[in-house]
């Protein structure tokens, strides 16, 4: 698994990709702080609304991150079922198990690379969207003074943790999709299909729908718990369905036949 | 070809190899030897099942039937045998976005072969100048090349090609002859299936024919090939003397047609040699000078399509 790991770190580690990740995540950055200190209310508002006074708050440093990311969770989606079911269309999948037939280790290996992938590139992202937001927050008369404090900190540490969590079990709902469907076009639009309108039709319909689906789960710990949805019931909801996802997806993997 | 090893255990031993797809049997209980260090090819008609077969070597497909080793190692248990083979399969599968080089790299770090062999590699197949290039830029000749470096990859003791040569040009299809033949220097075995049998005779030493996933012949391939048809050409210096030839031929026991101005003798493949030069002395003996004589042996092509298509089992 090990070796996997560090083989598909081998294909990320390239100049044209750490070139667009970075513009990536500066847009990103710069995209997010705009719009949320520009359309940050003066007082009030809905519970958890972002407001002036919350941004001069020791959190508001990665105020913008925590809810720029909260929207990334189908991107992740898509970029995870599109690598993997790629591996099946290249026939990749194919010369990998030719040196590593232990499947469970090279499924485990390549998720486990692309997370550690994912975590530094939402870190980076942390970081420039809290530049960005230091310089725009005097525009809007917000005052960083409790930023850069151990409080400022450790909002910004646990905003980080719990967009990665976010995007660890989008991620791994992408795996297992791409794994047991391996048809790409397919694979998207059922993932796309169900966590998009598919959910939000029901819970129209069903107001208990964002206590049990992954997608809605998953919004919900981006957003650190909503009103409906406790975070740690979203937290331990989503690692059961993670667990059950990726078991499944390893247990086709591992006994069907690779004819592509 | 490779001089014939001695008598070992096989690099690939499989009896009863089955697989299933519904009703349909893409391989129907092939029981195979491939003698360590032989170069071996496994030739058969489009969907005989010698992709089928290879894949479940390799382990990516599950037999429904039979058993078998690789290196010694239960066919079952991949893991035990691969790292010490090499394989092409189905084409050359790599990722585009990569240089050549970059791909191998992958290769060997998820196999643990060390990557300090990849610029030999590629210089032997022939990509020295273009491991830098994105594999997506190759040439279909090319992609071939970086699968048989990628194959050669921690010098495996058995190399399974599936068709090598696909998509390369006579002189690429002839330098591919070339490194095989050259592959299997040093013991190393090699079973490579091809639907180019000009390839296979000039490279294997060793055959293995299936269709429609049963066992045709297996085999040394001089054997296949001493076993079948050839035919003795002579034709006298001057017409007048044809009548004479054949009489002489057929008091020394050897019934001849006259075909245009020469005379015909069919024979086994393995007496051809034997009879041109009882053909020759004879003539003499009659004081007729030849102006042509020749023994023709049959190809593989013409051994191969009577035994898929004649029922030679």
């Amino acid at each position: 698994m090990i070796a996997v790991f560090n083989a598909e770190l081998l294909k990320l580690r390239r100049r044209r990709l750490a070139i667009a990740v970075a513009a990536g995540a500066l847009v990103f950055a710069a995209i997010t702080s705009i719009v949320v200190f520009l359309s940050a209310q003066s007082t009030g508002g809905e519970r958890g609304a972002t407001t002036l006074g919350t941004l001069a708050e020791a959190g508001g440093a990665s105020e913008a991150f925590a809810v720029g990311t909260s929207f990334t969770g189908i991107l992740v989606l898509v970029l995870f079922i599109a690598n993997f079911s790629s591996e099946f269309s290249q026939g990749t999948f194919r010369t990998l198990l030719m040196r590593e037939p232990r499947r469970v280790a090279l499924m485990a290996g390549k998720l486990a690379a692309l997370l550690a992938f994912a975590a530094v590139v939402l870190a980076l992202t942390e970081v420039l969207t809290v530049a960005v937001s230091a310089v725009v927050a005097p525009t809007q008369d917000v005052s960083t003074a409790a930023w850069f404090t151990l409080t400022g900190l450790g909002d910004a540490a646990s905003a980080y943790a719990t967009s990665l969590l976010s995007v660890a079990g989008w991620a791994s709902l992408g795996v297992a999709l791409a794994m047991v469907i391996r048809s790409a076009p397919i694979a998207l639009g059922v993932g796309i299909a169900w966590s998009g309108p598919c959910e939000h039709l029901v819970a129209d319909v069903w107001t208990s729908a964002s206590l049990w689906f992954p997608g809605l789960l998953l919004e919900a710990l981006a957003a650190g718990g909503t009103d409906d949805v406790a975070y740690s019931r979203a937290l331990t909801l989503i690692a059961i369905y993670v667990t059950a996802a990726l078991g499944a997806a390893a247990w086709v993997f591992a006994r069907r036949d690779i004819t592509a | 070809m490779t001089d014939m090893p001695e008598a070992g255990p096989p690099a690939v031993s499989v009896s009863g190899l089955t697989k299933r797809y519904g009703e349909r049997a893409a391989v129907d209980g092939l029981t195979i030897d491939v003698p360590a260090g032989v170069v071996a090819g496994f030739v058969g008609p489009n969907g005989a099942g010698k992709t089928t077969t290879m894949a479940m070597l390799l382990g990516l497909v599950a037999p429904s039937g039979g058993s078998g080793t690789v290196l010694g190692q239960p066919l079952g248990t991949p893991a035990a045998y691969l790292h010490d083979v090499g394989a092409l399969i189905e084409g050359p599968a790599f990722y585009p976005a990569l240089s050549g080089d970059r791909n191998l790299r992958v290769l060997a770090a998820v196999a643990g072969h060390d990557p300090a062999q990849i610029p030999g590699l590629l210089e032997l197949v022939g990509l020295g100048g273009r491991g830098g290039d994105r594999f997506r830029g190759y040439s279909l000749g090319m992609k071939q090349r970086l699968g048989i470096a990628a194959a050669l990859l921690g010098d495996p003791r058995l190399l399974i090609l599936d068709e090598p040569t696909n998509g390369l040009d006579p002189a690429g299809v002839a330098e591919m002859r070339r490194l095989i033949a050259g592959l299997a220097r040093g013991g190393r075995t090699v079973l490579v299936s091809s639907h180019n049998l000009a390839e296979v005779e000039h490279v294997c030493d060793w055959l293995i024919v299936i269709d429609h996933g049963a066992l045709v012949f297996q085999g040394p391939a001089a054997e296949l090939l001493d076993s079948s048809a050839a035919t003795v050409v002579a034709a006298p210096e001057h017409a007048r003397d044809l009548g004479d030839l054949q009489r002489l031929l057929s008091g020394a026991g050897h019934d001849s047609a006259a075909i245009g101005g020469e005379l015909v003798i069919a024979v086994n493949g393995s007496e051809a040699c034997k009879l041109a030069a009882d053909v020759n002395r004879v003539a003499g003996a009659g004081d007729i000078v030849l102006a042509e004589l020749r023994a023709t042996r049959a190809t593989l092509e013409d051994r191969y399509l009577t035994m898929v298509n004649g029922g030679d089992r």
